[in-house]
């Protein structure tokens, strides 16, 4: 029997694609620019299917890409002739303990549905990544994905609990955060489909707060926003949210039908949210307000309807959208500096846009230093794809040199790999491969992504790599 | 000889040597762990970590901080004091004990619940594995998801894969008020577990007995109260309404955590975990010489 009929056995036949027309769809995912062909694709229905599929997959010594949404903005979930494994289909909420407050879900429930579950019970699911709406829990929990309310909440590693997980060769592990021995779980969340696949997931649900309220304060200098981010970091205010856009990336909104309202007369603006217990909260709004003021804000709009913050949120989230707008193609980038860092690196940034001829809009995290300087930008224009691509080069350069790091919640996947070796040395890359080797010691999932290849050469996998996956390694070989 | 390296470079040579010659190593930075209910063999050499000391880079704008994992969680403490900052480690047994040794346990203590366990404070580290490779995972800044998670994998490892050196840390800004009650009760558990879900949760409550907080103090619930005026205001209310509320000193916290110990639980795994353990101690230790006999 080939390899696809046994899947076929497994999930039925419509859930196991093979033609290149059906495949086409899951060449990319996220982040624009790089197309992969998966040999086939397989779309099983809950976590029996989902496990015997790893298991056939695991007998044929056949290398495999776990995939959500698709939403990643790294190409981690890019299959280059491997397995595609797309978990969309388990999408049940299996309970909510609103007691304990804690959710047991399926991993591809899509991360906003969460949230909606457990709305009766006033509670939510915090982390928050831009793509909510349509990202699942288990791409999430692979990326340890993070999102604007992570400067308060933590990023998706700190609010899971457990996770069972398929092993690449078909092993069953429930992984707890409480176990004895070495913390599995953490090493586990952020391993980019490399250790596994999650089958089910008990995440944290999280207290809806008492109040909430949003500030957008607007500046006629974005060194003068940069610099209030740091003064309110510094006064001690945790904001719920502190997020950034330049006049680039308002321009973009404001033009689409996601616009806010924002200036677009504005150098940048700041978005803040502050939430918690209802007393104390004014403080903590005057305090902010202040310091933006102090700092040469023009204006500071105060939000506290539900329907003023939406939209006050709206043009922050659908940024990336708005930026389809611009041009064909789209840098997404995401890098962390510290966070005093911020004033110079925004500088920086835009030197190296304007020697590169291109247009850096920046929008991002700015309370956790987290930036996402994107390029809107046309591939097929081939002078202007490398200006783009040496841009980039330098802005992560530039962020590495500033203390900083080259993803802060996008991942490694495929997109970040040629600068792994600009922030590790050799033997901590040898090391990421040791442990990698514990969980898949045959590499057969997700294959070339997260540690260039030719860092963990000298430690040959125990058994022979399958076709797809040397292929894959030659075709990467680190340098994308 | 007394092994007491100066530099990573010579701690990574004694390593190098000890697992050459498959030498257990017991690794010391202030010695206040080891009675921690793990015991590591009794011929392992003592290592001597108390070079890797002091702040490293400290940028309080940042609210991160880089320490030497040698230092004491009392010099932190002191050290991020004066910029009006912290970092909320509070383990269990006390401060005397260094930052290395909290991280390499895992120890949280009664600040965990509302403010992070150790694994959710810890940024990056620097460390010597059981071959000698001397790895840097992770970083100083407060997001990072760059390749695979070492630094979650050594948090809570007990020295059983890599000699910890240096420590990057989150800070937060001390909160402006910060009080400490002790309600009277005999129901402090329930107490506890309310206030936890109340709108002005404390950042710490912790169950005491007669006589834990000095001769004749009585059972109750010890509670900290942490924030701008006004959240304490109202925090301070709720408490009130619980019971019999006195005022404690912030020391009443000592004799709290030094009455409790870090433990390496031994709770048993499933065999699949225990093989990846295993493998995790194989692939970082695999002459099984950093505190011999403590994690599996």
């Amino acid at each position: 029997m080939t390899l696809a009929a046994s899947l076929r056995a497994i999930v039925g036949d419509t859930h196991v694609l093979e033609r290149a027309a059906e495949l086409l769809v899951y060449e990319s995912d996220g982040l624009p620019g790089y197309h992969r062909t998966p040999s086939l694709a397989v779309f099983p229905a809950n976590a029996d299917e989902a496990l015997a599929v790893v298991r056939t997959l695991a007998s044929a010594g056949v290398p495999y890409v776990p995939r959500g949404a698709g939403t990643g903005l790294s190409g981690g979930a890019l299959a280059d002739g491997a397995v595609l494994l797309g978990l969309h289909r388990l999408k049940k909420i299996i309970a909510i303990d609103p007691e304990r407050r804690v959710a047991r879900v399926e991993p591809g429930v899509v991360n906003v549905s969460l949230t909606k579950a457990a709305t009766k019970f006033g509670l939510h699911y915090a982390p928050d990544p831009s793509s909510q709406t349509a990202c699942t829990l288990g791409g999430n929990l692979a990326e340890n994905a993070g999102g604007p309310h992570c400067l308060k909440y933590g990023v998706t590693l700190n609010h899971v609990v457990a996770a069972k997980v398929a092993l690449p060769d078909g092993t069953v592990v429930e992984l707890n955060a409480d176990d004895s021995g070495y913390d599995l779980l953490g090493a586990f969340v952020g391993s980019e489909g490399c250790f596994g696949t999650a089958l089910e997931l008990t995440v944290k649900l999280t207290p809806n707060p008492e109040r909430v309220v949003t500030l957008l304060a607007d500046f006629t200098s974005i060194d003068d926003a940069a610099q209030t981010v740091s003064a309110i970091i510094a006064a001690g205010i945790l904001p719920a949210a502190l997020e950034m856009m330049d006049r680039a990336t308002v321009g973009a909104v404001e033009a689409s039908i996601y616009a806010a309202g924002y200036p677009t007369d504005a150098a940048a603006v700041l978005l803040v949210e502050v939430d918690g217990a209802a007393a104390g909260l004014d403080e903590d709004v005057q305090g902010v307000d202040r310091i933006c003021r102090a700092h040469g804000a023009r204006d500071v709009r105060i939000a506290t309807e539900p329907a003023a913050r939406a939209k006050l949120w709206q043009g922050r989230k659908k940024a990336f959208g708005a930026m389809g707008r611009l041009a064909p193609h789209l840098v997404v980038q995401d890098a962390v500096v510290p966070r005093t860092k911020l004033p110079s690196l925004l500088a920086q940034i835009s030197a190296i846009g304007a020697a590169n001829g291109v247009q850096v809009c920046n929008v991002f995290h700015a309370g956790d230093g987290n930036l996402h300087p994107n390029i809107p930008y046309n591939a097929n224009d081939r002078d202007e794809a490398d200006r783009v691509h040496h841009a980039m080069v330098a802005i992560m350069q530039a962020c590495i040199d500033a203390g900083g790091t080259i993803t802060g919640e996008h991942g490694v996947g495929l997109d970040k790999l040629r600068y792994m070796d600009a922030l590790f040395t050799a033997d901590t890359l040898d090391g990421m491969c040791r442990l990698r080797d514990v969980f898949d010691p045959d590499r057969r999932a997700n294959p070339g992504k997260v540690v260039p290849i030719r860092y963990c050469r000298e430690r040959r996998p125990n058994t022979q790599m399958a076709e797809g996956g040397r292929r894959m390694a030659d075709a990467t070989g680190g340098q994308l | 000889m007394t092994l007491r390296p100066a530099s990573v470079a010579e701690l990574a040579s004694v390593i190098t040597d000890a697992a050459a010659a498959r030498r257990g190593l017991r690794l010391i930075a202030r010695g206040t762990w080891l009675d921690g209910g793990a015991p590591v063999s009794a011929d392992a050499e003592p290592l001597y970590l108390d070079a890797f000391d002091g702040i490293i880079e400290y940028e309080p704008g940042d609210l991160t901080i880089t320490v030497g994992a040698a230092m004491s969680v009392a010099e932190l403490d002191a050290a991020t004091a004066q910029h009006g900052q912290w970092c909320p480690l509070a383990p269990w047994g006390g401060d005397d004990g260094s930052v290395g040794a909290t991280i390499a346990t895992a120890t949280a203590g009664p600040l965990a619940h509302a403010l992070g366990l150790p694994r959710d404070l810890v940024l990056g580290v620097e460390c010597v594995d059981g071959t000698g490779k001397t790895l840097r995972p992770g970083g100083k800044v407060v997001k990072n998801v760059a390749g695979f998670d070492l630094v979650r994998l050594m948090t809570g490892s007990w020295g059983s894969l890599a000699a910890i050196t240096r420590v990057s840390l989150r800070l937060r800004a001390r909160p402006a008020v910060d009080e400490t009650w002790l309600v009277v009760t005999d129901a402090a558990a329930d107490l506890c577990q309310r206030l936890r879900r109340s709108v002005t949760p404390p950042i710490a409550c912790e169950v005491v007995t007669r006589g834990t907080l000095g001769a004749n103090s009585p059972d109750g619930l010890l509670v900290r109260l942490a924030g701008n005026a006004a959240y304490v205001a109202a925090a301070r209310d709720a408490v009130h309404g619980a019971g019999d509320a006195q005022r404690a000193d912030a020391s009443a916290w000592t004799p709290v955590r030094t009455a409790a110990r870090p433990q390496a639980t031994r709770a048993m795994l499933d065999p699949a975990v225990r093989a990846l353990n295993d493998g995790v101690k194989h692939a970082f230790d695999p002459s099984g010489i950093l505190n011999p006999g403590i994690m599996g």
